[in-house]
């Protein structure tokens, strides 16, 4: 990978006052992607699907080539399996309020999700009364296996996990969490954000039966996502959202919902995101996970070296850099996260997230206020880690 | 501490700048909430401290250092001496309505609303012009008799006297301003001249006589004087002329204004204005309360009718 020319691409890399870190929140986006969604509201910015026009032609045509570039992307056997949604949030709570499930059915999640997926558990068991089983991880981060399997002896009826993790970079074993909960007769749901950027993923040789994640993540446009769902179960399922465009036909009295992918996607949707999402699809293709993947464990590896000479600092997650995606979080004992990133936005523009990360159980259960979130991209540079790690020494030696 | 400090220095800046209006909001929110005793939450102080302490960082890691350790002190230093400064300025504000000088009644310095010190300006004995040497403080009315001098209105309750020269630039400067009190106002007026420059010296004893020969065409003799070109006043044939003008008797002024008796008379007044300790004109006293310098109207009219904001 010629990183000059992939630097070149995004507007923001080009000016190079920036190094930007924050990529588990949401990537830049290429020139490519920019002028995908600049080209749809310039030259045909019209309704897909509806109108029989030039304009709604080429507008479906578009929306059709980016929901087939992202079916080959995940591997998806028919490109109906993916559903259009804003973001993974969307794409989790459309399963959860589609699934059926009703009072004393179980669903399994792990200790460290994002509150997209923890809240609509919690909701719906307040509400319907389902039952919510917590999977602990173990002090490096990983999942308890032990107590995944008891879980699903107990009897489940969805296991819904983050695939790899925003607090730590941490990846599931996903084939085996799988495989498990199908032999109990219980349906997968992933929350595949931070999973889908940073690893090839394949659905079909997966076998998962739901797979959320958002385009923002992955250089697409904000308010764009994807749920990915078998046929077969999308088609059993009934429509969270309801209305314009998700109805063959209708009467006063009655309707008849359209086939899938189109019963999901309620009223007009974004499709300058949709197009833009297929251009990031095809620019991540371009660039190959082996280089994406190569990249980030280099300069995680960089980091973590370094950061682990620092007096009191303890990263979340194992020593391993290589079991942490491009996620570096770390907190020090009696210094204010926010004002760490603070200082080095302040000192060397440097952006990285601090909080709780959209994370505040695990945080919560543990007593810690929070964390410093640093998380890299294929675009990232070891100029840019080098520039990190010695712009934190420096804040930190002032705090 | 730190969030009314800010919210202080954000609030003024934030007039000039559309940039700042947003962080002063979050400064007052901040303050609302301690206030109301409730905690601010908002994280402003560590935003703003980690934003000062990182632009810190960047010149000197020291100081960025001394400053995120003692930065509540800081604040504390800052906030004190900002209440100092709003005091002290404030109080700058009430002395220049007041007294016409930030600095009070009478008091000389720098005041940003008067830098030039129009307010405070006498001319000198001896001619020379800028802020008096003498001593503001002892400048009164104690013990001088007043029946001396040309007075109007007399038994009215308020007095007013003015001590000036006719060719002082701060008396000229002044007097309209007394004239229009004394118009507006009943009051019993005095007026004095005091000869700071010795071409005006020869008008005391004219001055005593015309006084002594027709006292209502005296105050038109003043008004002429005043009015006129100060390069005129040192003629006598300008003021011969003004005299006539008037309805005076030129001749019975000049022949009184060389009589001994005239003469013990000047010197008389002018030993009872020494008791004032005058050391500059004007000088206008409002019911014994003296004014040095010029000052503007409100400052008369605020003394003479007391408290008074509008």
């Amino acid at each position: 990978m010629d990183i000059n020319k992939v630097r070149s691409d995004f507007p923001l890399l080009r000016e190079g006052k920036t190094i930007y870190f924050d990529n588990a929140c949401q990537s830049l986006r290429p020139q490519q992607v920019i002028d995908a969604i600049s080209e749809y509201y310039r030259d045909y910015p019209a309704c897909s699907g509806r109108s029989m026009h030039h304009l709604a032609v080429k507008v479906t045509q578009k929306c059709d080539e980016a929901r087939k570039a992202v079916a080959n992307f995940i591997g998806a056997k028919h490109k109906e399996e993916v559903i259009f949604t804003r973001n993974t949030t969307e794409g989790i709570n459309l399963v959860a309020y589609s699934l059926g499930l009703k009072k004393g059915d179980v669903v399994i999640t792990s200790d460290k999700e994002h509150n997209s997926n923890l809240i609509p558990w919690q909701v719906l068991k307040e509400k319907i009364g389902i039952v919510h089983k917590i999977i602990p991880s173990d002090s490096d981060g990983l999942l308890d296996m032990e107590q995944y399997d008891q879980a699903l002896r107990d009897g489940a009826t969805l296991v819904s996990m983050v695939f790899t993790s925003n607090l730590d970079g941490v990846s599931i074993p996903t084939e085996e969490v799988v495989k498990k909960a199908h032999q109990v007769g219980a349906k997968v749901m992933l929350d595949g954000a931070q999973a889908i950027p940073h690893q090839k993923i394949d659905v079909a040789k997966l076998d998962v039966d739901f797979l959320a994640f958002s385009g923002h993540k992955m250089l697409g446009p904000t308010g764009t996502g994807v749920l990915y769902g078998k046929r077969e179960l999308l088609n059993k399922l009934e429509p969270f959202l309801v209305g314009g465009d998700t109805v063959s036909s209708s009467t006063y009295t009655s309707h008849e919902f359209l086939p899938i992918p189109e019963k999901f996607e309620a009223g007009l949707q974004d499709y300058a995101g949709i197009i833009g999402l297929g251009a990031a699809v095809r620019y991540l293709e371009n660039v190959g996970f082996d280089t994406i993947s190569h990249v980030e464990h280099e300069l995680n590896s960089y980091i973590t070296n370094e950061l682990i000479k620092i007096d009191g600092l303890t990263i979340i997650g194992p020593a391993d850099p290589t079991l942490r995606s491009g996620i570096v979080s770390f907190y020090l004992k009696g210094k204010d996260h926010h004002q760490i990133a603070l200082m080095l936005d302040e000192t060397a523009g440097i952006c990285v997230r601090s909080g709780q990360h959209c994370v505040h159980s695990w945080f919560n259960s543990r007593n810690i206020p929070g964390s410093v979130r640093a998380s890299l991209y294929f675009y990232n540079t070891m100029e840019e880690v080098e520039s990190f790690v010695n712009n934190l020494k420096k804040v930190i030696s002032v705090l | 501490m730190f969030c009314i400090i800010a919210f202080i220095v954000l609030g003024i800046i934030s007039i000039f700048s559309a940039s700042h209006r947003e962080l002063a909001k979050e400064a007052f929110d901040c303050v609302f909430r301690r206030i109301t005793f409730r905690p601010c939450t908002t994280g402003f102080k560590e935003k703003m401290k980690a934003r000062l302490v990182g632009k810190l960082l960047n010149r000197s890691a020291l100081a960025a250092k001394l400053f995120n350790r003692h930065f509540e002190l800081l604040s504390w230093i800052l906030f004190i001496a900002t209440i100092a400064s709003i005091f002290w300025t404030g109080k700058g504000l009430f002395n220049f309505y007041m007294y016409g000088s930030c600095n009070g009644l009478n008091k000389s310095g720098f005041c940003a609303l008067d830098p030039k010190g129009e307010n405070n300006k006498v001319s000198q004995t001896g001619g020379s012009c800028g802020t008096g040497e003498g001593d503001e403080s002892k400048v009164t009315l104690s013990g001088v008799n007043l029946d001396l001098f040309p007075s109007k209105n007399i038994g009215a309750k308020d007095e007013v006297v003015l001590i000036g020269c006719y060719s002082c630039d701060y008396t000229r400067k002044a007097y309209p301003l007394v004239k229009q009190l004394i118009s507006e106002n009943p009051v019993n007026y005095t007026f004095a001249h005091y000869p700071v420059k010795e071409e005006t010296l020869y008008l005391l004893p004219i001055g005593y006589c015309a006084y002594k020969q027709d006292q209502a065409k005296y105050w038109e003799l003043n008004d002429r004087l005043f009015a006129g070109e100060k390069s005129d006043i040192a003629r006598r044939e300008f003021v011969d002329t003004i005299l006539k003008d008037i309805g005076y008797d030129v001749d019975a002024i000049n022949s009184c204004s060389t009589s001994p008796e005239t003469n013990s008379a000047v010197v008389e007044r002018r030993i009872e204005l020494e008791k004032t300790n005058i050391y500059g004109t004007p000088i206008v006293f409002i019911n014994g309360k003296g004014l040095v310098g010029p000052k503007p109207y409100r400052v008369y009219e605020r003394i003479l009718k007391g408290w008074r904001f509008w």
